[in-house]
């Protein structure tokens, strides 16, 4: 298999999960939103952060009203973390390796693409927003659905695999961060919102069930904590996903570098004692979680991607 | 035991008179038609065709047509216009009424294109090493000196089996007395194989009847052809040397025939940037597990764009060091660099001259007559008969740049006698020729329409010549521009052996 291909099917992994939880984010904000009394609502610009896109909003016009943020995470091509751009990326990238997915896919990524881009120049009101978000997460779960139902699990499954695999870990990661610096900062801990905040961090992960269902116990921080970092049995949960690229890294040939860099940091989370993790030092850990999971990106770049000359 | 089922009676339907084809209505008038050979009567060799729509109704052909449009966008058959601004995949169009040629006649052309092919071979390695053509003075040198696709990089070169264009593409051409002449040789980068092949599928899936009732030469062996003629090129002589197909990229308007053909081979589709050349100056592509030897590369990329050491420096699509390691018999390039010299349209005219010197033979398909600009004579005819001539540049393709004397505005014929005054040597002109028609669907009627032919000829230890080749149709009544990106739609062409049937 081409490298160059490979390379493209790993992004197009990567953006249709990036598409799928943006999505997820502006849904669950927007839910939350509405549980909330005025004084402790998370503010708009905390989507931003979780996407690292202050940046780029503040270089367009427009103030950080609820109005301005979500059309920018949702239809602003100049924002590279947009959904429309991180679809045309998806699109751009298997229009070149369409010959070895399955025909469906290109057409369900298109006609996501389309529907996205005939939105994107809108605003998304409230009263839509709901139907236009869930018909994207709807969409990439088909999609993935496809793939895994219809395509030969060999090398090119394994890339998309990685590709999303990755995305999910490096979401999470920012979510929670998010969550436990932004949003708590101005909730008093004995505040009975607190409780619905983490809940709703669960669910913008899809993982407030499924953390009833293996916690069984009270929604609280340091549960919380280890159920989205620690799992190995919740898809969402960090240490999932990383054992999910290492499934896949074996099952690619010369795959030894890159399964050591995301085995050593599997074994490294598990090791995490989260409940002494406070505040500031829980941010310094994910940032440096952050910068791993970018070393297990460029594992897989150097691993199958890149080529020395010789 | 079940009972029998019961259902209901057929529903009572009123005949109504059909309207079949009625041939006596089709008239080519001043032109050679390829099916009728005057108003009612058919050639021999489209016999069974013309029988078969006679019993059809214009309603079922249209059906027919409609569901050839639907399987080619199925089936994503498609090709790119470049001048719509985005890239955008157009469906390819396809008439469903193909285009017969009889077997006895076919062998000669096909003999002719042989022919025609060796000799332009032996030229080009001619050309790139002794130059024996131009010191017996049978070609002026200047022509080659002033030629911009003469590479003096090649110079020296000695690919495998002395051939330099291993896939070549001629335009055929039948004028009104049904002489068929070489329209023009296309030794580059000729595209269109993959449009004929699906042609073939498509028209075997619409109108199955008319291949069992008539011996048709099959097409679909092509890829394996081509497969095979790569493979003579290879360096190494091992069982199963490394062949790729290399594009320039999605955004090339023949990108889906470059990715067809891979497929059909069994072939990597490589870019330039997947390949690499080593300091041992062989050629490597990029894959997963490492680095890969490349032995053969069939590329769909111009001699501009393949090597930015050598040629464009600001070319991202080719893979600097490639022509080293062409140079020193490390890889196999199909086409050779350089090849296209004899593609120029003005030594298109020597052809004749060429096969005469090489080979010492007649040629079998004579050229259309042709006038050099850059011969004052010549010159004088050209613009004293403007209205009647088609002017070619010497150098493009895809039909840009030309003038067709008989449909052009005075304001066009203007512009066109001053770019032959300045630049003599870029043009030449020939007769316009009556290009022979066919039978094609157009709306409601079944009307005639110009067309050509573009076989495809393979030569590297041995040749090959498919059966037929893609015909290539003007749509728009009375236009003789078949380019498909100029608003050209195809048919499917068979070689029918009368004898077999």
């Amino acid at each position: 298999m081409l490298s160059r291909v490979a390379e493209r099917v790993y992004w197009l992994g990567r953006f249709l999960e990036r598409v799928e939880n943006t999505a997820r984010l502006i849904l669950v904000r927007h839910n939350a939103v509405l549980d909330l009394p005025k004084e402790v609502q998370p503010s708009w610009e905390l989507l931003l952060q979780v996407l690292g896109a202050e940046e780029a909003f503040g270089r367009l016009p427009g103030a950080p009203t609820e109005k301005n943020i979500v059309s920018f995470v949702f239809g602003e091509k100049e924002n590279p973390s947009s959904i429309i751009s991180s679809l045309t990326c998806a699109r751009e990238n298997m229009r070149t390796t369409r010959e070895i997915l399955p025909s469906e896919t290109w057409e369900r990524v298109n006609s996501l693409y389309l529907s996205v881009a005939r939105r994107s120049n809108k605003d998304l009101p409230q009263g839509v927003r709901h139907a236009v978000l869930n018909n994207i997460v709807q969409s990439c779960q088909q999609i993935t659905g496809l793939l895994a139902g219809s395509m030969n699990q060999d090398a090119a499954y394994q890339f998309i695999r990685l590709g999303r695999n990755l995305e999910r870990a490096d979401m999470s990661t920012r979510i929670i961060d998010a969550a436990s610096a932004g949003l708590m900062g101005n909730v008093d801990e004995t505040s009975p919102f607190r409780n619905v905040l983490w809940i709703s961090v669960l669910q913008s992960l899809s993982a407030y069930q499924m953390y009833r269902l293996n916690v069984r116990r009270s929604v609280e921080r340091e549960g919380v904590l280890a159920f989205l970092f620690q799992s190995t049995v919740f898809p969402r949960a960090v240490a999932h996903s990383l054992q999910q690229i290492e499934s896949s890294m074996k099952l690619l040939p010369e795959h030894k570098g890159a399964l050591a860099v995301a085995a050593g940091l599997r074994r490294q989370l598990r090791e995490t004692d989260f409940s002494t993790l406070e505040g500031p030092a829980l941010h310094d850990y994910i940032d440096a979680l952050q910068l791993q999971l970018v070393d297990v990106h460029h594992a897989i770049a150097v691993g199958w991607f890149a080529h020395e000359s010789h | 035991m079940a009972q029998p089922r019961i259902t209901s009676p057929k529903p009572y339907t009123r005949a109504r008179p059909r309207a079949t084809i009625d041939w006596t209505n089709y008239d080519p008038g001043e032109f050679y038609d390829e099916i009728i050979s005057a108003p009612g009567r058919a050639r021999p060799a489209t016999r069974s065709l013309a029988a078969f729509m006679r019993k059809q109704t214009i309603k079922h052909l249209i059906s027919r047509q409609q569901a050839a449009d639907l399987a080619i966008q199925e089936m994503g058959i498609t090709f790119t216009v470049y001048s719509e601004g985005q890239n955008i995949d157009r469906s390819w169009p396809m008439d469903i009424i193909p285009r017969i040629i009889p077997l006895k006649e076919w062998q000669v052309l096909e003999r002719g294109l042989i022919q025609r092919l060796t000799a332009l071979n032996l030229f080009i390695d001619d050309l790139y090493n002794k130059q024996k053509i131009l010191k017996d003075r049978v070609m002026p040198r200047d022509i080659i000196d002033s030629s911009p696709e003469f590479l003096k990089q090649c110079v020296g070169a000695k690919p495998r089996h002395g051939v330099w264009s291993h896939v070549c593409g001629s335009d055929l051409v039948r004028d009104a007395d049904g002489t068929v002449y070489v329209l023009e040789d296309n030794l580059r980068v000729p595209s269109g194989v993959s449009y004929m092949l699906e042609n073939r599928a498509i028209s075997k899936r619409v109108l199955p009847q008319l291949f069992e009732r008539n011996s048709i030469l099959p097409v679909a062996d092509y890829p394996s052809q081509l497969f095979d003629m790569l493979t003579s090129l290879s360096p190494r002589r091992i069982a199963h040397p490394e062949i790729v197909v290399m594009t320039p990229g999605i955004f090339n308007s023949a990108y889906f025939e470059h990715a067809y053909l891979a497929q059909r081979m069994g072939a990597e589709l490589v870019e330039g940037a997947d390949l690499v050349v080593g300091s041992d100056d062989k050629v490597y592509m990029k894959t997963i597990r490492g680095l890969s030897r490349v032995d053969v590369i069939y590329r769909r990329i111009n001699d501009d764009f393949l090597d930015p050491e050598v040629f464009r420096s600001d070319s991202s699509l080719g893979t600097p060091g490639l022509f080293r390691a062409w140079r020193k018999g490390n890889v196999g390039l199909a086409n050779a660099p350089g090849a296209g010299v004899a593609d120029d349209k003005v030594i298109y005219t020597f052809v004749p001259a060429i096969i005469k010197y090489y080979l010492g033979e007649d040629p079998i398909i004579p050229n259309v007559p042709s006038y050099l600009c850059v011969d004052p004579v010549q010159c004088k005819h050209v613009l004293a008969n403007l209205a009647k001539m088609v002017v070619k540049p010497a150098n493009e393709s895809g039909g840009y740049g030309m003038l067709i004397g008989p449909a052009a505005s005075k304001k066009e014929l203007a512009l066109f006698t001053d770019l032959i005054k300045k630049n003599p040597r870029n043009y030449m002109a020939q007769p316009a020729l009556k290009l022979s028609t066919a039978p094609t669907l157009c709306g409601n009627n079944i009307e005639p329409r110009h067309l050509d032919l573009r076989p495809f000829i393979l030569q590297g230890k041995k040749h090959y010549v498919t059966p037929g080749g893609l015909t290539r149709v003007a749509l728009r009544k009375g236009s003789l521009v078949v380019n498909s990106s100029q608003g050209g739609g195809s048919k499917d062409t068979w070689i029918v052996d009368t004898e077999a049937n």
